[in-house]
């Protein structure tokens, strides 16, 4: 473990490259898909609008029936493991429910766009 | 080792309730998330407080914790008494065998129990599982980000020996870091997370990049800020002046008529992204000091020279 871990490795930057399936954002995440679910349903989270003609991938256009086979075509972006991840941990550490992740990550959305403007104007 | 008083930590009595150590272990989770405080400690602080309610919270390891008496006072130095837990069960329930995020002290009370029954329960699991993923962040100079960068980084990994015991393994990775990097951005390295489980595959290794606060910059997304400080006659005649810039020094024309604040740009010279990033230089004047005789005439004849009120329209 010690001598191959010197050759530098690279990998892909996440926000830019990578499209995740719920499988590998739930894995990210250290949550399970129906904690995942279940902040898609909230709308913290959405997957990526289907470009093609295929089948509507959206969950709030999804017959809940027909949920379990559309979650299999589920993609997000790289930019959504932030957020998921954030969601995650609040709901596990804080036993906030979905509703109330929602509520949170709107506030901190909100604070972090205040803190950045007081940091561009350097205060 | 020292003794950590639980009850302090989440500031109830040795005899409150469940419900109470519950709503104190909320609110002080609230007060110390680190994705939500901005409490210098506050990622320490979490952790404590995580600890301690993993003990309280459950009656088999509060019972087991108050049998070692109340005479104990936060910080003193400890060892568990022999056999200081004969008697009890642990049933190991949500233990996520992590570890590494627990104290001594909570290691040498609860680790290797909790261990032996999480073991217990994932032998019964026979099934070849993917290794966790992990996440650990990164910091880099914002001159990293134009250039890219090589950075070794040193990973803790506990992991379980054959006689139960907890080792931390530690391993350094070097990790190339692209040019046009952005803070909070991620790397993900495959297969350098957490070991499979019955030959399974490893997890993957997330890197989430941050910049070293450098009092020269400040970034917003791809752009970046400096400050331009301006000599009153150079923001007033306009004229050529060096910028320093991540990348080096360029020149950079100010307009005649330059006030404070004014963002001067430099189009593409922000985070080499794509697309890149602005460069903004914000004006400020800097007066200077008028000491000798010569310097306070100047700053007179000025005066006479300018019809100006900097208070008119207040």
């Amino acid at each position: 473990m010690s001598d191959e871990s010197r050759t530098p490795v690279q990998g892909p930057v996440v926000e830019e490259q990578i499209e995740f399936t719920l499988m590998e954002l739930s894995r990210a995440c250290g949550a399970d898909e129906e904690q995942i679910t279940a902040l898609i349903v909230e709308g913290v989270i959405e997957p990526i609008e289907s470009s093609g003609a295929g089948e509507p991938r959206h969950p709030r256009r999804t017959n809940p029936a027909a949920l379990p086979a559309a979650r299999a075509q589920w993609r997000f972006s790289g930019t959504a493991l932030r957020r998921a991840r954030l969601a995650t941990s609040l709901a596990r550490d804080l036993e906030v429910n979905p509703p109330g992740v929602a509520l949170a990550l709107d506030l901190i959305d909100e604070i972090e766009a205040l803190r950045a403007m007081l940091h561009r104007l350097g205060r | 080792m020292k003794f950590r008083d639980y009850y302090e930590i989440l500031g109830v009595e040795r005899n409150a309730t469940q419900d109470e150590i519950k709503r104190a272990y909320r609110k002080l989770a609230r007060k110390y998330h680190p994705d939500v405080s901005k409490e210098p400690d506050a990622e320490a602080r979490f952790k404590e407080v995580g600890e301690a309610h993993e003990v309280l919270r459950d009656p088999e390891k509060r019972a087991a914790y108050d049998r070692m008496g109340e005479n104990w006072r936060a910080g003193q130095d400890f060892q568990p008494p022999p056999n200081w837990d004969a008697g009890f069960e642990f049933s190991g329930g949500d233990f996520d065998g992590g570890a590494g995020d627990y104290s001594d002290f909570f290691e040498a009370l609860f680790g290797s129990r909790m261990r032996q029954a999480h073991a217990q329960q994932r032998r019964a699991q026979s099934m070849p599982r993917q290794g966790q993923d992990h996440h650990a962040k990164v910091l880099i100079d914002l001159e990293d980000a134009y250039r890219g960068a090589r950075r070794s980084i040193r990973l803790a990994m506990p992991t379980v020996d054959a006689s139960g015991h907890l080792v931390t393994q530690e391993r350094e990775l070097d990790v190339n870091i692209p040019h046009g990097i952005r803070a909070g951005q991620h790397l993900r390295l495959a297969g350098q997370g957490g070991p499979g489980i019955g030959n399974g595959p490893p997890g993957d290794l997330y890197l989430e990049i941050e910049f070293r606060e450098n009092p020269r910059w400040r970034v917003d997304g791809r752009d970046v800020y400096v400050d331009l400080p301006l000599a009153p006659w150079e923001a007033a005649l306009g004229a050529n002046v060096p910028v320093r810039t991540p990348e080096g020094s360029v020149e950079l024309t100010v307009p005649p008529n330059s006030q404070a604040g004014r963002k001067l740009r430099l189009r593409g010279k922000g985070i080499p992204s794509r697309p890149p990033g602005d460069l903004y230089a914000v004006v400020s004047i800097a007066l200077p000091p008028a000491s000798t005789d010569a310097q306070k005439e100047a700053w007179r004849t000025m005066a006479k020279a300018f019809d100006f009120d900097p208070r008119a329209g207040r």
